[in-house]
C-alpha cells in the first residue's frame, strides 16, 4: 500500500512523458495535478490506517532485492516520517497546481511535459526516501532526487540558474557522499545488513561511532543546511521557479533534519549526547546568522530563503536536545516550516509574476485593495506571523514545543534561538512594511489582477496553517509515541549531554 | 486660429506648464482635447449629476426642515415633497431652463432609492444595509466650505453680523417653542446654537450651488448624446456660459417651522450664486478641503499639514486617487455613489482598461479628476472673462495681462501633488 505512494507518481511521470498525444501546458498540468491529488488522497487514506499508539514501523513492506549488497526494498512509516510524507504529497500537488503562475505571467510554461514529469519523479523520490527502512534504499532515493531538482532549477529557473543549479548539484552530491561514507562505515564495521531495524551501533567503540556520526551530520548538515554549509541555498531557492522553490523549501530541506533524527539520533543513541551540545551550538549560530542576514536582504525571495535557514535550525536544536517533547517539537516544526515556507514562496511567486520584481526598494503599497494584491498581502501577513511564531498558527506550535523541549537541556542556547525568533519579526516586518504597506506607486499601479486559480494554493495552505495552529492535536498525535520511543532508546532524558552535566556541577 | 494670433502677438510662455497656458490662451481647457477625454468627462458628469440631484435636495431638506433637530436620525430620508421639489433650472416651470428634462428628481435616482443595488425594500433597510447615496460626502464638502472661511464674497462675513444672529435667534426660538430643555440650553450656550445655524446656512448654500450644477451636467450629457459637443473646449465653454447665465441667482437660507417660513438669510440680501457659492466652493473643495486621514499625518511635530488654511492642497485637483477604496480616503464615498450611475459607454470603456470592473472605482475616480480639471478650467476662463480681457484682444498688453493671470493660476499646480501633469497623458487611468 505504501509503495503506491512512491510508484504512482513515478509511473504518472512516465505516462506524461510518453503519452503519444501532444499535451498543452494546461492539459499537462491538469493531468499532473490529478496524479498528485490522487497520491495525496491515498496518503490520507493511509493516515486513517495508521495506529497512533503503535510503536515502531507500521504498514511495512519487504521485498528482497539485491541481497548480495544488502539492498532490500524495505519500506514503512512511523510517527516521524508519516507527517512528512503527508506534507510531501500535499506540497507536490500544491506546487504542480501553482505552476499555473508562469502561464498567467504571459509566457506559457516551456516544455511542460518534462516539467511535470520531473516534479512527479521528485515527489516519488522524496516519499521513497522518507519511507525507506533500508539505508541503501534511502541513499538511492536521496541521490536520485538530485537530478530532477538540478534540471528543474536549471531549465525553468531565473537568470542565474546555471550557477545556482550547479552549486546545488555539487553541494548535494557531496552531502550524498558523506552520508554514504557514514552508512557504509557503519555497516562494514558492525558487519550487519543495511536494514534499519538490524543496525546496532552500540557494538562499536566510542571513537568510531563519533567519526561516523560526525560524517553523517556533515552530510545532512549540507542538506538542512547548517550555517557554514548553507551557501547553496540562497542561490538555489531564489533562482528556482516558484513551484520548485516551494518544494525545495517546503520538503527537501526536511530530508536533512529527518535524516538527522532517523539516522543520527536513531543509529547512534549512545554517542548522541556527546555531539548534541556542539550541534546545538551550530544550530544557534545558524539561526542567528541567517536571521541577521535576512534583515539585510532587499530581495523578497532571499529574505524568505534565509528565514528558512533560521527556522530549520530550531529543528536541529530540538533534535540535539533529544527529549521526547523536543523531538515532538522537531517534527511539528518541520511540518509547520514546510507549510509556512511553501506559502511564503508561493506568495512571493505571485508578487513576482504580477509586479515583475522582487526588489524591496521598488515594491510599495501592494495592499491597495483595488489596484494592488490585497489578498496576497493579507495572506503574506498571515504567513509571516505564522513564521514568527505568533500563537494561533502552526508555527507557534512547532517553535513552542521545540523550545520547551530543548530548554531543559540547553537553556542558554534555547534563549538565543528565541532571539532569532524575535529577529524573524524584525525582517518580516521590514518585508511587509516595504512591499505591502505605504502608498502604491503610480508607476507600478497597473498590475494585472490575481486570478482565483492562482490564489487557491495559498488559501489552502493558510487554512491549514490556522487550522493546525488552533487544533495542533491533529499534528502532534502522529508523533507522540514515536518521539518517546526515539528519545528513550537514545536515553537522552535521563542522561543529559556531558557538557550540560559539566555546567550543572 | 487664435493660437497663431497669440503666438505672434506675445512671446511664448516659459512657465513649467507653458503648453497648458498656451492652450488656455487659445480658448482651450487644462484637459487635452481628445475624443477619449470628452467621452470620459461627459460620462462622469452624468454619473455625478444623479447623486448630486440627491445631494442638493437633501442638503436643502436638512437646512430647511431638519434644522436644529438634536437627534437627526432620519436626515438622509428624503420625504416625497423634496423628491418632487422642482429644480429651478429644469422642467417647464423653470426660472431659467438649463436642462430640458423633468424638474423633479431624476428617474435613475428614484429607481436607486427604490431598489438600490439589491431589491425593493423599505428605505430603512436600504440605509442599514448601506445600500444608499453617501450623503456624508456632501456634508464633508459643506464642512470644507464652512471651515475654510475668508475665500472672498459677502456670505461668510454676513454670518457674523448681528442681523444674522437676530434672524437665527428668531428661528431657534420658534423651532424649540414648547421645549424648555432646549430653550434653556440655548439661553446658557447661545453661540453653540448660532454656530449650528451657520452650518445649516452652508447646507443651504451648497444645496443651492448643486441645484444649478445637476441640471447643467444632465444637459451636457444630453447634448453629448445628441452629438452636440465637438471637443473638450466646447464642453468647457458650455460651462462658462452656464456660469454667466446663472451667476446672479440668489443664495439664501429659509427655514420652515410649523408651516411658517423664517428667512435667516433673506433673498433680499442679494447674495449671488457665482460669488457666494461657486467660487468659494471651487476654492474649498477643488483646491483645499482637508488632508485625508489615510495619507497625511496630523501630528503637529511632523509638520505634514500646513499651518495656513490657504496653503491647503488636498482637493480633487491634488488628490491621489489610487488609494480610493482604502481606509481614510474620503472621496471613496463619492466614487461609490457615481459607480451606480455610470453610462454604459463608460462602463465598456473601463472594462477594456486596467482591471476592468474590479478597479472601476479608481478608474472612474481618475476620470472624475480629469472632469474636475475641465470644470476648474471653465471657472478660470470665466474669471478671466469677468476680470480681464477677451482672448482675441489685439492689444499685446491685454494679452500679457491674461498671460499673467493664467500663469498665476497654473502656479498653484506646481507642487508635486498636483495631478495636472498626470492628466495630460491618456495613460493615467
Amino acid at each position: 500500500m505504501l509503495s503506491i505512494l512512491i510508484w504512482f507518481p513515478i509511473i504518472g511521470a512516465a505516462i506524461i512523458s510518453f503519452l503519444p498525444v501532444k499535451l498543452t501546458p494546461s492539459q499537462s498540468r491538469l493531468l499532473a495535478s490529478g496524479i498528485g491529488g490522487a497520491t495525496f488522497f491515498w496518503t490520507l487514506f493511509l493516515v486513517s490506517k495508521f495506529n497512533y499508539q503503535g510503536e515502531g514501523i507500521q504498514l511495512s513492506e519487504f521485498l528482497p532485492w539485491l541481497e548480495f549488497i544488502g539492498l532490500n526494498y524495505n519500506i514503512g512509516v512511523d510517527g516521524l516520517s508519516f507527517p512528512l510524507v503527508v506534507l510531501n504529497t500535499f506540497l507536490i500537488w500544491t506546487a504542480i497546481y501553482s505552476s499555473d503562475l508562469e502561464e498567467e505571467g504571459g509566457k506559457p510554461l516551456q516544455r511542460p511535459r518534462l516539467f511535470y514529469a520531473l516534479m512527479l519523479i521528485l515527489g516519488g523520490c522524496i516519499t521513497g526516501a522518507l519511507l525507506s527502512q533500508n539505508l541503501l534504499l534511502f541513499f538511492i532515493f536521496y541521490e536520485v532526487k538530485l537530478i530532477p531538482v538540478y534540471l528543474l532549477i536549471n531549465i525553468w529557473g531565473g537568470e542565474n540558474r546555471g550557477y545556482a543549479g550547479t552549486k546545488y548539484l555539487l553541494y548535494t552530491a557531496f552531502s550524498g557522499v558523506f552520508v554514504l561514507i557514514s552508512f557504509l562505515g557503519l555497516v562494514f564495521l558492525t558487519s550487519s545488513t543495511f536494514d534499519y531495524q538490524n543496525l546496532q551501533s552500540q557494538v562499536l567503540p566510542f571513537g568510531k561511532q563519533i567519526i561516523l556520526l560526525v560524517t553523517l551530520i556533515i552530510g545532512f548538515g549540507i542538506k538542512i543546511p547548517l550555517v557554514p554549509l548553507h551557501t547553496w541555498l540562497p542561490d538555489a531557492y531564489t533562482e528556482a521557479s516558484t513551484p520548485v522553490s516551494m518544494i525545495l523549501g517546503g520538503i527537501l530541506s526536511k530530508l536533512g533534519t529527518y535524516g538527522l533524527i532517523r539516522f543520527g539520533l536513531g543509529l547512534f543513541p549512545e554517542v548522541w549526547s556527546s555531539v548534541a551540545f556542539p550541534l546545538a551550538c551550530v544550530a544557534v549560530v545558524s539561526a542567528l546568522y541567517a536571521s541577521l542576514v535576512a534583515v539585510a536582504q532587499t530581495d523578497l525571495k532571499k529574505m524568505v530563503a534565509y528565514s528558512s535557514i533560521a527556522h530549520i535550525a530550531f529543528v536541529v536544536l530540538a533534535t540535539a536536545a533529544g527529549t521526547p517533547l523536543s523531538l515532538l517539537g522537531a517534527v511539528c516544526q518541520m511540518f509547520a516550516h514546510g507549510l509556512i515556507v511553501a506559502l511564503l514562496f508561493n506568495l512571493v511567486g505571485i508578487v513576482e509574476s504580477k509586479t515583475g520584481s522582487r526588489d524591496l526598494t521598488i515594491l510599495k503599497g501592494l495592499m491597495n485593495p483595488l489596484r494592488g494584491l490585497p489578498l496576497t498581502g493579507g495572506l503574506m501577513i498571515l504567513g509571516v506571523m505564522a513564521s514568527a511564531g505568533i500563537p494561533g498558527m502552526v508555527g507557534f506550535i512547532g517553535e513552542f514545543l521545540s523550545f520547551q523541549g530543548s530548554f531543559i537541556v540547553f537553556p542558554i542556547l534555547t534563549l538565543l534561538c528565541l532571539v532569532a525568533t524575535g529577529l524573524t519579526a524584525v525582517y518580516f516586518v521590514i518585508l511587509l512594511n516595504r512591499a505591502f504597506f505605504g502608498r502604491l506607486d503610480t508607476k507600478i499601479a497597473y498590475l494585472p489582477k490575481v486570478q482565483f486559480s492562482e490564489r487557491t494554493p495559498a488559501i489552502i495552505l493558510s487554512i491549514l496553517i490556522v487550522l493546525l495552529g488552533l487544533q495542533p492535536n491533529l499534528l502532534t498525535k502522529f508523533s507522540e509515541r514515536t518521539s518517546i520511543t526515539i528519545a528513550t532508546t537514545s536515553g537522552t532524558p535521563s542522561t543529559p549531554p556531558i557538557i550540560y552535566r559539566y555546567l550543572k556541577d | 486660429m487664435t493660437t497663431t494670433i497669440t503666438e505672434t502677438k506675445i512671446p511664448p510662455s516659459t512657465h513649467e506648464f507653458a503648453n497648458v497656458i498656451h492652450r488656455l490662451e487659445a480658448g482651450g481647457s487644462m484637459l487635452p482635447d481628445t475624443p477619449e477625454n470628452l467621452m470620459q468627462i461627459i460620462g462622469i458628469y452624468k454619473a455625478y449629476a444623479v447623486p448630486m440631484d440627491f445631494y442638493w435636495r437633501d442638503l436643502l431638506y436638512i437646512a430647511e426642515r431638519v434644522f436644529l433637530n438634536p437627534l437627526p436620525f432620519f436626515k438622509y430620508f428624503l420625504p416625497k415633497e423634496y423628491l418632487d421639489l422642482h429644480n429651478h433650472y429644469a422642467g417647464d416651470d423653470a426660472d431659467l431652463r438649463i436642462w430640458r428634462g423633468e424638474a423633479t428628481a431624476h428617474p435613475e435616482l428614484l429607481a436607486f432609492i427604490q431598489k438600490g443595488e439589491t431589491f425593493k425594500m423599505p428605505k430603512l433597510f436600504h440605509h442599514l444595509n448601506h445600500d444608499r447615496i453617501n450623503m456624508e460626502f456632501a456634508e464633508a464638502c459643506m464642512n470644507a466650505m464652512l471651515w475654510h472661511r475668508g475665500m472672498g464674497g459677502q456670505f461668510d462675513p454676513y454670518l457674523d453680523t448681528d442681523e444674522y444672529k437676530a434672524n437665527a435667534d428668531r428661528a431657534i426660538k420658534a423651532y424649540f417653542q414648547g421645549n424648555p430643555v432646549m430653550l434653556g440650553l440655548y439661553k446658557l450656550f447661545p453661540e453653540m446654537f448660532i454656530e449650528q445655524v451657520r452650518q445649516l446656512s452652508y447646507y443651504a448654500n451648497l444645496g443651492l450651488f448643486w441645484e444649478v450644477m445637476a441640471p447643467v451636467f444632465f444637459e451636457m450629457s444630453d447634448i453629448y448624446d445628441e452629438g452636440g459637443f465637438k471637443g473638450v473646449p466646447d464642453a468647457m465653454n458650455f460651462l462658462v456660459n452656464g456660469i454667466f447665465a446663472i451667476a446672479g441667482r440668489p443664495i439664501y437660507h429659509h427655514v420652515y417651522i410649523r408651516g411658517k417660513c423664517y428667512e435667516i438669510i433673506p433673498k433680499s440680501k442679494g447674495f449671488m450664486w457665482l460669488y457666494e457659492a461657486a467660487l468659494p466652493y471651487v476654492e474649498a473643495v477643488f483646491y483645499r478641503t482637508s488632508p485625508f486621514r489615510g495619507t497625511k499625518s496630523y501630528n503637529a511635530q511632523a509638520k505634514q499639514v500646513p499651518d495656513e488654511q490657504k496653503d491647503f492642497h488636498y482637493g480633487i485637483l491634488y488628490a491621489d486617487v489610487l488609494p480610493v477604496g482604502t481606509a481614510g480616503i474620503p472621496p471613496t464615498l463619492l466614487m461609490d455613489d457615481m459607480l451606480h450611475f455610470l453610462p454604459d459607454y463608460l462602463i465598456d470603456y473601463y472594462r477594456q482598461h486596467c482591471r476592468g470592473e474590479d478597479d472601476m472605482l479608481i478608474q472612474l475616480g481618475i476620470t472624475f479628476q480629469r472632469s474636475m480639471y475641465n470644470v476648474t478650467s471653465a471657472v478660470i476662463q470665466a474669471l478671466r472673462t469677468a476680470l480681464l480681457y477677451p482672448l482675441d484682444d489685439t492689444n499685446p498688453k491685454h494679452l500679457m495681462a491674461n498671460r499673467r493671470f493664467f500663469e498665476a493660476q497654473m502656479d498653484r499646480f506646481k507642487r508635486s501633488e498636483a495631478r495636472l501633469r498626470d492628466i495630460q497623458s491618456q495613460d493615467y487611468r
